[in-house]
């Protein structure tokens, strides 16, 4: 029942952790969500140090999300063109959110602007997807108690937003369907790496946003597109953890990974079933649901008033 | 004449008093007092989950005992919680413990307060308070902080499972064997591999009368030893191996749940 982990140097109950990849990747699989902001609180919670915790989850989620993106590209989910333009910008941005970091750590307010971008972004983006999910569905209830006929009327074409559409290097993603300037998935990509790297995450759950309201992807392509660009940042960050900082813990990885390459599987098959609204408004409880966690960990006085130092 | 008599008569006496004196101290340390401990090596095996150590000895029929189980002390920097603005918990700044132990588990026959003076619970660091007294606590600024996080410090350590003091958890046994005592200790699976000092400590009268050590080593073996040596001696092919086997898995169980999936 128990395992040794080499590099955490604790001793963990194999099915456990099992049980956690398979619950992560579930919601990998789900909502094309790396998991990161999950996956690192819950190991923590079994004993494992927070560097460790932090690094060896980017592993599991490469053989997630490889999985999730699998399972997504033989449905035709992954709009690769689109998930390239955003990846370049997460590279850069990550680059620039670890310098910002760095000068942050060295004025002392890192850790407090870490624990705020997190209770900001979350609450922003989880209370936005709630509100319009839930609009979004009422709306449908309206639209399928009219008659047949006002149904089947040709929908308008979508408005292009003038800014938008003036900006150069414009490009069809065929895929999404959609027309938007190189720069445009560039700059977002950028965006979701500065604050991904501030908040050491993959930025999943800020780039399926992003992805859905910014750049008007449909949901599924969404979250096929997400996995394909998080797979590609997990791997960078999983290859800079072992070889700078020796936090990869491989054992532990691998259990994650049998756990939520499974999950992975199960929450792509089950998001099929599942109209798009709903999974918007599923991960939108979620992101809410941590959320509240973070802003309870502020306000409550900790159990313990150490830490390690090197840790988040 | 009869100051020699008197002198033969002091020199007799003095004998006597010395042989007593003697046969004294041999009632109290009769013994030699002796610690052992099975197993003397720990594996750290990938089935791992702590060990149970047994450390047996024999020692004078009236001491009390304390044995203390430590490893090397060294300087521990940990970070502190306040309060910021007077509403969230932050991690506010450094603190470094120095030479302090990374393990530290105390067992006793009886309570240590009771059966040791506090001048010798400090010279040979026995319990929490004898610990704060010899631990200097320094803030970010290399100063002075309070004893209150030394007590934090021990919580933190006894969340950990490696710092515990026991008392009256020693059992002694006198009968044809010779006075023994025995001992078995759940070594906690949190303590990192290392070398660790045993120290038993036989007890009369307020005082440490007899002391032994011994040492027993805990050492990762197999695949957690070669993993860890890769880990550390080649980093970047251990970050290669750890990419391409988690894209491996994902990938092969992509292609497993193939015949499961469908079109869209």
């Amino acid at each position: 029942m128990y395992m040794y982990l080499p590099i955490a140097l604790t001793s963990v109950n194999y099915l456990v952790v099992i049980g956690l990849g398979l619950s992560v990747g579930l919601l990998s699989g789900l909502f094309g969500v790396g998991g990161g902001f999950l996956m690192t609180p819950l190991l923590m919670m079994v004993g494992i140090p927070p560097t460790i915790a932090a690094a060896t989850d980017a592993n599991q989620i490469v053989a997630a999300s490889a999985s999730g993106t699998f399972a997504h590209w033989r449905l035709g989910n992954v709009d690769v063109k689109m998930g390239v333009y955003l990846l370049v910008g997460g590279f850069l941005g990550g680059a620039v959110g670890v310098q910002v970091i760095k000068l942050l750590r060295a004025t002392g307010g890192a850790d407090f602007l870490i624990k705020m971008t997190y209770v900001v972004m979350l609450g922003l983006v989880g209370s936005f997807m709630f509100v319009e999910s839930i609009y979004a569905m009422r709306k449908k209830k309206v639209a399928s108690a009219a008659p047949v006929t006002q149904v089947k009327v040709a929908a308008p074409a979508k408005k292009r937003n003038g800014f938008f559409a003036s900006l150069p290097l414009q490009v069809y993603f065929e895929k999404s369907g959609v027309t938007h300037s190189a720069l445009v998935p560039l700059f977002l990509g950028t965006f979701v790496g500065v604050l991904a790297a501030i908040m050491g995450v993959g930025g999943g759950f800020l780039m399926v946003p992003v992805m859905v309201y910014m750049l008007r992807m449909p949901m599924h392509v969404v979250v096929g597109t997400s996995l394909f660009q998080i797979l590609f940042t997990c791997i960078e960050v999983t290859f800079l953890q072992a070889y700078s900082n020796r936090t990869v813990d491989f054992f532990l990885a691998l259990l994650l990974l049998f756990g939520s390459v499974f999950g992975a599987q199960i929450g792509t098959v089950l998001g099929k079933k599942l109209h798009g609204d709903q999974l918007k408004i599923l991960l939108a409880i979620l992101v809410l649901a941590v959320t509240v966690k973070i802003v309870l960990e502020l306000v409550l006085q900790p159990s313990l008033l150490l830490a390690y130092a090197g840790g988040h | 004449m009869k100051l020699s008599l008197l002198t033969v008569v002091k020199r007799w006496t003095s004998v006597a008093v010395a042989f007593c004196g003697i046969l004294a101290f041999n009632a109290s340390t009769a013994q030699a007092i002796t610690c052992e401990v099975t197993p003397r090596e720990v594996p750290i095996s990938i089935s791992y989950h702590g060990a149970k150590l047994t450390i047996t000895g024999q020692t004078a029929p009236d001491d009390d005992l304390i044995l203390k189980i430590s490893s090397k002390p060294h300087d521990t920097a940990m970070k502190y919680y306040g309060k910021a603005g007077g509403l969230v918990w932050m991690k506010q700044g450094g603190l470094e413990f120095k030479g302090v132990p990374g393990v530290y588990l105390v067992n006793t026959t009886k309570d240590m307060n009771l059966i040791l003076s506090e001048t010798e619970r400090n010279q040979y660091q026995l319990g929490y308070d004898a610990m704060a007294k010899a631990t200097k606590i320094e803030d970010d600024k290399g100063q002075p902080a309070e004893r209150k996080w030394f007590d934090e410090f021990t919580r933190f350590k006894e969340k950990e499972m490696i710092y515990k003091v026991e008392q009256g958890t020693i059992t002694r046994q006198h009968g044809e064997k010779g006075n023994t005592f025995e001992i078995v200790v759940n070594w906690p699976f949190q303590a990192p591999p290392g070398i660790y000092n045993i120290d038993l400590l036989a007890v009369n009268n307020g005082k440490v009368v007899d002391k032994t050590a011994t040492t027993f080593e805990v050492k990762r073996v197999g695949v957690i030893a070669a993993l860890s040596k890769m880990a550390v001696d080649q980093a970047a092919l251990y970050g290669i191996m750890s990419v391409l086997i988690a894209l491996a898995a994902g990938t092969a169980v992509g292609a497993i749940f193939k015949k499961g999936g469908g079109s869209h």
